[in-house]
């Protein structure tokens, strides 16, 4: 049996802790339940300020003339046998190529930032894996005019969630790899699926052609993003949209 | 053929974990360095070993370690390299205040700085278990520590930075 000090240090080393006797003293402890509520606020604020809004690359395009230099030099290092102007080729394909990656990372898409930023600031979602009341699935989807199949698995937790203006199903279903958020986006866009590993977060944003957008993320570390997406697409083909 | 096609597949894959763990190992390395623009220094050059030595990947599961490990490294590498000058906090923030957004912010600033405050060795558990959502056993394995010395850093930290943040800490158990 544990004590208040015991779980109030355990808790603030570890406030995701799903730990049956921690939880269980919590249950029974009103001072330590309040201190918990309060942890729980601290950790979303936490996590918001640790998530640095870093958009333009600090310096601005210049930043990438090192990092050029620097492709050049590994291509010139690979085979300093070949004719001077292939050398020159292969380190400018490389610089172009790395350049290319990191200016696709720069404009990321901020949907995924905000999905995730919404997650940490509704850590209670995970809490359960009981069926949520048929009524309170109804409630939170529909104004996003659709129903889900039963196929999609448990939804152990349901709301309509204020989200970038608008109010939007923020649904948990129960997987068999474990709890998944699933949020029906149909007021963002997307133009392709993107796949984001943020915050303990594995994710995927998918396109819905005419409905928006959904993300689908887990905090199951095992899972590759092709199992994210596979996860995905089960749950999309479980949504029948109603307009 | 075949074999470049397999091969022109797995360096796009790659491409796209690097796009996907970019941001979060650029606030990593922000919050090791206290610096942004040695952090873009740092994921820069970790992007590129990375890049150089993706045949060593053999699992995508274990990618974020993997990239964890090269930017503690390449961060290390930069005081081999150089002595770093010494950097004012309150400069610091005010410096990244048009990229912390406008509303609503006071309070995450005054966080944000708290943050900053802290010791290196808590402060670097703390930001791999909140933002890069490491395990408690992950973080042992980066910082070369016990299950129980990064639990006891990780209470520290927290109970710090409460303290510092004028967070009422009246129910925080002593140290």
């Amino acid at each position: 049996m544990i004590d208040c000090s015991h779980y109030r240090r355990a808790s603030l080393a570890e406030p995701q802790s799903a730990d049956p006797e921690l939880l269980a003293h919590r249950d029974q402890c009103a001072p330590c339940a309040e201190f918990t509520e309060r942890l729980v606020r601290f950790e979303a604020r936490l996590a918001s300020a640790m998530r640095l809004e870093l958009g333009a690359p600090a310096g601005g395009a210049g930043k990438v003339v090192p990092l050029r230099a620097a492709a050049a030099r590994v291509a010139g290092r690979r085979d300093r046998l070949r004719p001077r102007w292939v050398a020159l080729a292969a380190s400018m394909l490389v610089a172009v190529g790395v350049a290319g990656l990191l200016w696709l990372a720069v404009p990321r898409s901020s949907l995924a930032d905000a999905v995730v930023a919404h997650m940490a600031g509704e850590p209670q979602a995970w809490l359960s894996n009981e069926a949520v009341p048929a009524s309170r699935l109804s409630e939170a989807i529909r104004d996003a005019h659709l129903t889900l199949r039963t196929d999609a698995g448990v939804v152990s937790y349901a709301a309509s969630c204020e989200f970038r203006g608008f109010h939007v199903p923020h649904l948990v279903v129960q997987d068999a790899s474990g709890p998944v958020t699933v949020m029906v986006l149909v007021h963002e866009s997307a133009r392709a699926t993107v796949n984001f590993d943020e915050q303990g977060y594995r994710g995927v944003i998918r396109a819905v052609p005419g409905h928006g957008a959904i993300a689908v993320l887990t905090r199951n570390r095992a899972l590759s993003g092709s199992d994210v997406e596979r996860i995905a697409a089960r749950v999309q083909d479980a949504i029948e949209w109603t307009s | 053929m075949r074999a470049q096609v397999g091969e022109e597949q797995k360096h796009a894959r790659f491409q796209a974990l690097c796009q996907s763990l970019r941001p979060d190992l650029l606030r990593f390395a922000v919050w090791l360095s206290r610096d942004r623009a040695l952090a873009e220094d740092v994921v820069q050059e970790t992007l590129l070993r990375a890049w150089k030595a993706r045949d060593s990947l053999q699992d995508e599961k274990a990618a974020k370690p993997w990239f964890l490990t090269i930017v503690r490294r390449e961060y290390a590498r930069t005081f081999e390299r150089k002595r770093l000058p010494t950097v004012d906090l309150d400069d610091l923030v005010a410096s990244e205040e048009p990229s912390l957004g406008t509303a609503d912010e006071q309070n995450l600033e005054e966080l944000r700085l708290a943050i900053f405050k802290l010791p290196d060795e808590y402060r670097e558990p703390l930001v791999l278990q909140v933002l890069m959502g490491c395990t408690t056993a992950e973080i042992g394995a980066q910082l070369n520590l016990s299950t129980p010395a990064v639990l006891t850093r990780l209470f520290r930290a927290r109970r710090r930075l409460r303290g510092l943040c004028g967070e009422d800490t009246t129910l925080d158990p002593e140290e």
